[in-house]
């Protein structure tokens, strides 16, 4: 693996509230390594998109150090929030827009993204006439029109049907490799992040620490759906499982 | 076109379903316009059989007559034309303004904190009492009016379209910020497209108060227009005069209410939502 660009050295974050403070993650270290794939799991509530948040810009950590190398992250949703009254063209056009960076080129680019991973045909399309699952990978490709090193996704799979989220995690898998992004994802749903991913970060519950890591080795190409069926696939997940459920 | 394209081969029972809904449609359109001749007929018949005192329950034909005579003096568009004319300018100006102040209160939440209990109490004022004082103020002619319009329209366009504007989910906006959006292309882009169908609803409500604000406006001071001719009507118990110019304030509210809806059906489409 390349050069580290995310470091992490003992961030904490604290919230305010009127009635009191809340701990959502405490003295939290990691890092990840250009093109490298890490997922982030633990229990609902733990403090996971608060470190994306933190990875975005858009928190700033109580204490601790953050280092990010390359521009502004990409960041995707649960949802896909496609604007309505834009076509698809204007959708993925919006970041490079309120970036100040449209032009023919970066234009060009974008709809190379379209016409690569199939959605060149819904251009002047509005969002309401796709599928949730076409429509995430329009959010995608939202996010890469900016062209960032890294990219951030907040349990992008979990407002889709279980068979959508299998195939769209298989393409999006194939496309971040493809356009060889470094990727961090959230979620909870242990058998996604042991098929997508090169490591496995485990959180505790809040406050969020970092409670195991696991580089996964798996015996089977790189996708996702056939790492499912890797030998090695179960010993991962119940070892992940029992980190887990220690909490409870 | 598309339509022409595919006419798909229904069954005979989806056929005969469809004719139904047809025939439902028609029996309530028809419905509608004979519930309006038969109101029209026994009210002329009531008046030509003296039930009720044509003097002061007038009848079709001497409404007709009425606005009839009105139009052969020239008066009938110089009525209708002012109160068309205050209406429009106090709609249009309660609505920009109402509009720029609701943008605002949602740039700051603080003062929009500040302002709520000022707001929530000249929402509840009758802005018909301030009357008297837009007299000395704006004098005894069309400004009063026009200003009287918009106040009553005011409050209630600030409130609605700023309830709209908050109602845009804070997920969107995070969006943008992940995009790197200032606050500025957060409103352009995102706030403000997204409550338009909000605020063409809020125009349709306020549409109906400017009527309100410029009828009343007429009745405190003026020296022509509908609002006037009712009230004049009412002194000289003409009230063939009264009933005219209501039906014609009807047409002309019911008028405008669809032009604004027209408006907004046009803005959506064109908007793709």
């Amino acid at each position: 693996m390349g050069k580290t660009i995310v470091e992490a050295k003992d961030i904490c974050l604290t919230y305010h509230e009127i009635n009191g403070e809340t701990q959502a993650v405490d003295h939290l270290s990691f890092s990840v390594a250009k093109g490298e794939f890490v997922s982030i799991v633990g229990p609902s509530g733990c403090g996971k998109t608060s470190v994306l948040s933190m990875l975005a810009g858009l928190l700033e950590p109580s204490a601790g150090e953050l280092h990010l190398e390359g521009g502004r992250p990409g960041y995707m949703l649960q949802r896909d929030h496609l604007l309505d009254w834009r076509t698809i063209e204007g959708n993925i056009l919006l970041g490079l827009q309120v970036q100040g960076r449209l032009n023919a080129q970066t234009r060009e680019n974008a709809l190379s993204l379209l016409k690569t991973y199939g959605l060149y045909d819904f251009v002047h399309s509005y969002p309401r006439q796709l599928s949730g699952g076409m429509r995430q990978k329009v959010a995608l490709i939202r996010t890469l029109a900016c062209s960032p090193d890294l990219l951030l996704l907040d349990e992008p799979f979990s407002a889709l049907d279980y068979q959508t989220r299998l195939t769209l995690a298989d393409e999006i898998h194939a496309i971040l490799r493809k356009e060889g992004k470094t990727a961090i994802l959230v979620t909870h749903d242990i058998a996604e992040a042991i098929s997508m991913s090169d490591r496995v970060l485990v959180f505790s519950g809040r406050p969020a620490r970092l409670k195991g890591e696991h580089a996964i080795h798996l015996t089977a190409p790189d996708s996702p759906l056939k790492r499912r069926n890797a030998p090695e696939f179960k010993e991962y997940f119940d070892t992940i499982w029992k980190e887990l459920d220690k909490n409870v | 076109m598309s339509e022409e394209k595919k006419v798909p081969a229904y069954s005979q029972e989806h056929r005969a379903y469809l004719n139904s809904l047809r025939r439902k449609d028609r029996f309530v359109t028809a419905m509608r316009y004979l519930l309006l001749v038969a109101c029209l007929l026994i009210w002329e018949v009531a008046a030509r059989l003296n039930w009720i005192d044509p003097f002061i329950g007038s009848s079709p034909a001497r409404l007709t007559a009425a606005i009839l005579r009105l139009y052969q003096s020239g008066e009938l568009w110089l009525h209708i034309g002012i109160t068309l004319y205050e209406t429009v300018v106090g709609f249009l100006l309660g609505t920009l303004l109402g509009t720029l102040v609701a943008i605002l209160l949602w740039w700051s939440p603080t003062l929009s904190r500040i302002l709520d209990p000022y707001l929530v109490i000249l929402n509840a004022l009758p802005k018909i009492a301030l009357g008297p004082i837009l007299i000395v103020w704006f004098g005894a002619g069309v400004e009063s009016i026009i200003v009287m319009g918009l106040l009553i329209s005011l409050v209630v366009t600030i409130m609605s379209v700023l309830a709209g504007f908050n109602a845009i989910t804070g997920e969107k906006q995070l969006l943008m910020r992940t995009l790197g959006a200032s606050k500025l292309q957060i409103f352009t882009m995102v706030v403000l497209p997204a409550s338009v169908p909000t605020i063409m609803n809020a125009l349709k409500i306020s549409v109906g108060m400017s009527w309100v604000g410029v009828i009343v406006g007429e009745y405190l001071v003026s020296k022509a227009g509908l609002g006037y001719l009712i009230v004049y009507g009412g002194q000289v118990f003409n009230l063939d005069l009264v009933m005219a110019s209501i039906v014609i304030l009807c047409l002309l509210a019911a008028i405008m209410y669809y032009a604004v809806a027209y408006l907004e059906k046009g803005i959506c489409q064109r908007m793709g939502i």
